[in-house]
């Protein structure tokens, strides 16, 4: 196998040769990461209220209880707050009039609007304000008993707070029945994004790399290589081994990266690793395919790109496969990224193990089986052209 | 395991003697054309072979069964007595092959690329470093050698893809055109460093297109044209086959008719043809016969202005064979 070495080190040589390759290996998924995480995290967050209404006693008691609750709270005029809603900007729009703040200051009844936005996840938000306000209630009755009991107000203010030291008062855990939501809770801010681009990342460095196979057969190089003892399995051995070990260079460059810089939780690191090599596997013999059945490089380079791009797109890597309708999510079961992104999601978020895994490692391994197989066919008879 | 452990011997075929390389009836059709027809020929220890024929002619069809890159319809090649063909993987370190066109990285340089088909040929890791060397030193590409080919000029590519084909020291080295497009200085170092190889008794089968070429370093030469050896020998040989006549032209002012009938009278020359001031003669051995002829022209009163003398080449050769020239 020493022949196949060393045509995959060449690979990797020439790989690394081509200066345009660092950015797109080493910067552009890191900027993905960051900037889809960006996005996935303001969306994920506890929800996002905007509150309209003068400051007063009231709004601070309701956003102080929100934002203990970590919900992002923003203030605006009503017009605006509406115009927010709209635009899905925020989920819950809460409107504090002027007499609504006065009758609070006195102990009266309050009413406080609450106008909710179309989206989901905007229906947990609303628990969350309820909550909220619920309890700025009981604690404003609470201080109106005392008072009217004789105590004054700083006193049944500091009786409360003592009596909310000593006893524990019972925890409102606002259950989320959107599954969406729930599927999503916990799942940190760029683990979903990182898990995506590196699939879709190394699928497209593997697919654009096929443009050096056929230089390499146009250049003659193929044939010379043939002309030395060297046999063609060792021939297709060796290329494959090039593009694998590339893609295997960018997949655990983007998962140690973005473990570093953002954080991403990638689960059992045994587990991930075996779900990347599988996939890199499936993306160095397609690389295969196109190398061996184009024969303009720039052409194929193209080729590659597109591809990438729609098997990504397709399988999960761009918008997340959960918020697919039914029937996309059936063609998505094509693609290999679609099973890479099942199984990094087991892990990363259920803590799945390896029998959980299984199922989708099996699918990719008979993707990488069938293309091998036909990757070599096609090599070899390309071979019979590179003259 | 590996198919290079199967010993020589075993695979020998009986008769191919001490040649190295025996090419017996090679025929290789592509669709509708006859690229290489019945070829045979053989090279022994030491033996430069030359394969001269225009464009299209098949040489690179024969050099690609040759070194096994494709199969032969029918036919067979024996290097070192060994049937060679695609799978012969053992049998094929026993050449060393310079393509046609250039087939080196351009995006590693010059020393990387040797390293890799170096390793190719399974030498070792010192064998390596040695004959990397020693090759960069033949082809005088040792102060280039850590610069991406991509940057080389056009003969210090070819240089490179030569040095390639020398490695591993193969028993029969194949050069299919390697001076094409290169400047005469880089020529001459090429042409050089073949016959130095030759003397090392290696085999070389060269093909080429400039009859000059093999002139100088064919031991003996096959005339293809169409896919068929039309004639081979050694140079003095194929001459021959013209009828081994050279030519004379005298120019000069006098009775030219009266010259011509006086010219005729002589043995040596066997045809005389004249027009208005020269004098075309076909003669054998023209360098000796010259002074006679000189004589008896001016006997009969004419005045020489102009005498040349030519002698046949492969030139000639390939326009008596073919009826075309062998440049289009
Ligand atoms: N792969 C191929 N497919 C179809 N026809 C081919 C192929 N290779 C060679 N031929 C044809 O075979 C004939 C011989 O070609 P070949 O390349 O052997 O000639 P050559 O003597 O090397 O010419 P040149 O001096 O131009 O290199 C030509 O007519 C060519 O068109
Ligand atoms: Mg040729």
């Amino acid at each position: 196998m020493r022949p196949a070495l060393a045509i995959g080190v060449v690979e990797l040589r020439r790989f690394f040769r081509d200066r345009s390759n660092i950015f797109f290996v080493f910067i552009f998924p890191l900027l993905l990461v960051l900037v889809i995480g960006l996005q996935f995290g303001e969306n994920s967050s506890q929800g996002r209220v905007a509150v309209a209404g003068d400051g007063s006693a009231l709004r601070t008691a309701v956003v102080d209880e929100l934002e203990a609750d970590d919900v992002t709270v923003t203030f605006d005029d009503a017009d605006d707050v509406r115009e927010q809603l709209a635009r899905g900007r925020s989920d819950v729009g809460l409107f504090v009039s002027d007499r609504a703040a006065r009758a609070f200051d006195e102990g009266e009844n309050v009413r406080i609007e609450i106008v909710t936005a179309a989206q989901s996840g905007s229906q947990a938000t609303v628990q969350d304000v309820r909550a909220a306000v619920r309890a700025v209630g009981v604690e404003q009755s609470q201080v109106t008993a005392l008072t009217t009991a004789g105590l004054d107000e700083e006193a049944a203010q500091d009786a409360l707070a003592r009596a909310r030291e000593t006893i524990q008062p019972p925890e409102v855990s606002v259950s989320n029945v959107d599954e969406l939501a729930q599927e999503f809770s916990g799942v940190g801010q760029f683990d979903v994004g990182a898990a995506q681009q590196t699939l879709l990342f190394v699928f497209l460095i593997s697919l654009a790399g096929s443009a050096t196979l056929i230089q390499a057969r146009r250049e003659g190089v193929v044939a010379r290589t043939l002309a030395a003892p060297v046999s063609a399995a060792q021939v297709i051995a060796g290329q494959v081994l090039g593009r694998f070990v590339i893609a295997m260079l960018q997949g655990g460059y983007i998962m140690a990266a973005s473990s570093l810089l953002f954080g991403v939780a990638w689960g059992n690191i045994a587990l991930a690793l075996l779900i990347l090599s599988m996939f890199c596997v499936v993306a160095a013999a397609a690389a295969m395919v196109i190398g061996s059945v184009m024969d303009n490089d720039s052409a194929a380079s193209g080729v590659g790109v597109g591809t990438g791009l729609v098997l990504a797109g397709l399988g999960g890597s761009m918008l997340p496969l959960e918020l697919f309708p039914d029937g996309m999510r059936t063609i998505a079961d094509f693609t290999p990224h679609a099973w890479g992104y099942e199984a990094f999601a087991e892990i990363q978020r259920h803590g799945a193990g390896l029998v959980d895994i299984l199922p989708s490692i099996g699918v990719l391994a008979a993707m990488a089986a069938v293309l091998l197989a036909l990757g070599s066919w096609l090599l070899r008879r390309s071979l019979a052209r590179a003259l | 395991m590996s198919a290079d452990t199967v010993p020589d011997e075993s695979t020998r075929v009986p008769d191919a003697g001490d040649d190295v390389l025996v090419v017996r009836s090679l025929v290789r059709r592509f669709g509708g054309i006859t690229a290489v027809d019945d070829v045979s020929f053989r090279i022994g220890q030491g033996e430069t072979y030359g394969l001269l024929g225009p464009n299209g002619a098949g040489k690179t069809t024969t050099i690609s069964m040759v070194a096994g890159l494709i199969r032969a319809d029918s036919g067979a090649t024996l290097v070192n007595g060994r049937e060679m063909g695609p799978d012969r993987v053992d049998v094929k370190h026993h050449i060393g092959l310079v393509p046609q066109n250039l087939a080196i990285y351009p995006d590693l340089t010059g020393r990387e690329n040797l390293r890799y088909f170096g390793r190719l040929q399974r030498l070792g890791r010192e064998a390596l470093d040695r004959r990397v060397d020693e090759v960069l030193e033949l082809i005088g590409l040792t102060d280039r050698a850590g610069d991406l080919t991509k940057e080389y000029s056009g003969g210090m590519k070819r240089r490179l893809n030569i040095g390639i084909g020398l490695l591993h020291q193969p028993r029969l080295l194949i050069l299919d055109e390697p001076t094409v497009g290169v400047d005469p200085q880089s020529r001459h170092a090429i042409l050089e460093s073949v016959e130095a190889l030759s003397v090392e008794g290696m085999a070389v089968l060269y093909t080429t297109h400039y009859m000059e070429e093999a002139e100088r370093l064919c031991d003996r030469i096959g005339i293809i044209d169409e896919g068929r050896i039309q004639a081979e020998g050694s140079r003095d040989e194929l001459v021959r086959l013209t009828g081994g006549v050279d030519h004379i032209r005298l120019n000069g002012s006098g009775d030219i008719d009266v010259a011509a009938d006086a010219l005729r009278e002589l043995p040596e020359v066997e045809q005389v043809d004249a027009d208005r001031r020269t004098l075309y003669l076909t003669v054998r051995d023209a360098p000796t016969a010259v002074a006679r002829i000189v004589t008896s022209a001016t006997r009969a009163g004419l005045s020489l202005t102009d005498v040349e003398i030519t002698r046949p080449d492969l030139e000639s050769v390939f326009l008596h064979l073919t009826g075309k020239a062998l440049r289009d």
